[in-house]
């Protein structure tokens, strides 16, 4: 059967780097079988920058869309980063996933089957979740997508 | 038929089918070593499917929006009794986090979220009694006035 890891392979994806907080929190914490992964954006652009706007301004849907799955590659690497191995993820559990928009933007589950998807994609039936896709007002430097996790660890 | 599905009987409610959601997600999550079902975000709808909408603080009140609220908490208890099949299994609702469009000077955001914390003490008594988050929202997906997730403890 194929690992985590080797779906990634397939799909041609060098994970990215994540970066760690800088203030008074963490990127991660598991308490019992459960880990919560702290609300991270998209990985930066090819220039070195973060992606700044809003969905239903800056961005079309299919744009936000592919933030989402950058967002939800960060996310993978955090979990190798903690696990070691993507094996041990038992299950995605639950994402929060907060999209910067206008108030009048409405299609906020288009742009987050970006992170819905990759997740499927690489952990399969055990990378199906729960999930709540809402708009903010704003993000932190403006990025378009942050998403957290719960996530369900193998011993 | 269990006591808690009599109780919703009694009072009048009906469950609504659970509709799966279409995209690579699930209504619920049951993570079995922490006995927590994790629900996705859920809206409210009118009997026919079509979705309630409205912002708050523009073009719905404050008691149109408790009545949403309701909707929606209704329908996560849909979702609930199909993920662990009898309803009497639930043994505290633990965390609501109720997520409200409204317009950013609205600050009655306790009152509409107050019906779905009604309902489940109504329905749950003192086991229905919850932690919870009531927040404001720039925009929600389909224009829906309040989108509910729910952490719930069961046997």
């Amino acid at each position: 059967m194929k690992t985590p890891e080797d779906k990634l392979k397939d799909l041609g994806i060098i994970l990215p780097q994540a970066q760690s907080p800088v203030a008074n929190y963490v990127s991660a914490v598991q308490s019992g079988q459960l880990m919560f992964l702290a609300g991270a954006g998209p990985a930066p652009l090819p220039d070195g920058t973060m992606p700044k706007g809003k969905l239903g301004l800056d961005f079309t849907v299919e744009e936000g869309y592919e933030h989402a799955r950058s967002v939800g590659l960060i996310q993978i690497t955090r979990m190798k980063e903690e696990l070691g191995d993507l094996s041990r993820v038992k299950q995605i559990v639950k994402l929060l996933a907060m999209v910067n928009c206008i108030p009048d933007f409405n299609q906020h589950p288009a742009v987050v089957n970006g992170c819905s998807d990759i997740l499927v994609e690489v952990f399969g039936e055990e990378g199906r979740h729960a999930r709540s896709a809402v708009g903010m007002s704003n993000l932190p430097f403006s990025i378009p997508v942050e998403i957290e996790m719960i996530i369900e660890i193998r011993d | 038929m269990g006591t808690i599905e009599e109780r919703i009987a009694n009072l009048g409610y009906n469950l609504p089918n659970a509709s799966a959601p279409v995209a690579n997600y699930v209504s619920t999550v049951r993570v079995e070593t922490a006995g927590l079902v994790f629900t996705s975000g859920h809206v409210p709808r009118n009997p026919d499917g079509s979705f309630i909408t409205g912002r708050l603080g523009k073009d719905m009140s404050t008691e149109a929006g408790y009545e949403a609220a309701k909707n929606v908490a209704i329908s996560i208890l849909s979702s609930l009794k199909t993920e662990i099949g009898d309803l009497d299994q639930v043994e505290r609702v633990v965390k609501v986090l109720c997520m409200i469009n409204s317009t950013p000077e609205f600050t009655d955001h306790p009152s509409v979220a107050n019906g779905a914390s009604d309902l489940m003490v109504e329905i749950f008594g003192d086991k229905g009694r919850h932690a919870r988050s009531a927040v404001g929202m720039a925009s929600l997906p389909a224009n829906v006035p309040v989108e509910i997730e729910m952490v719930i403890q069961v046997r």
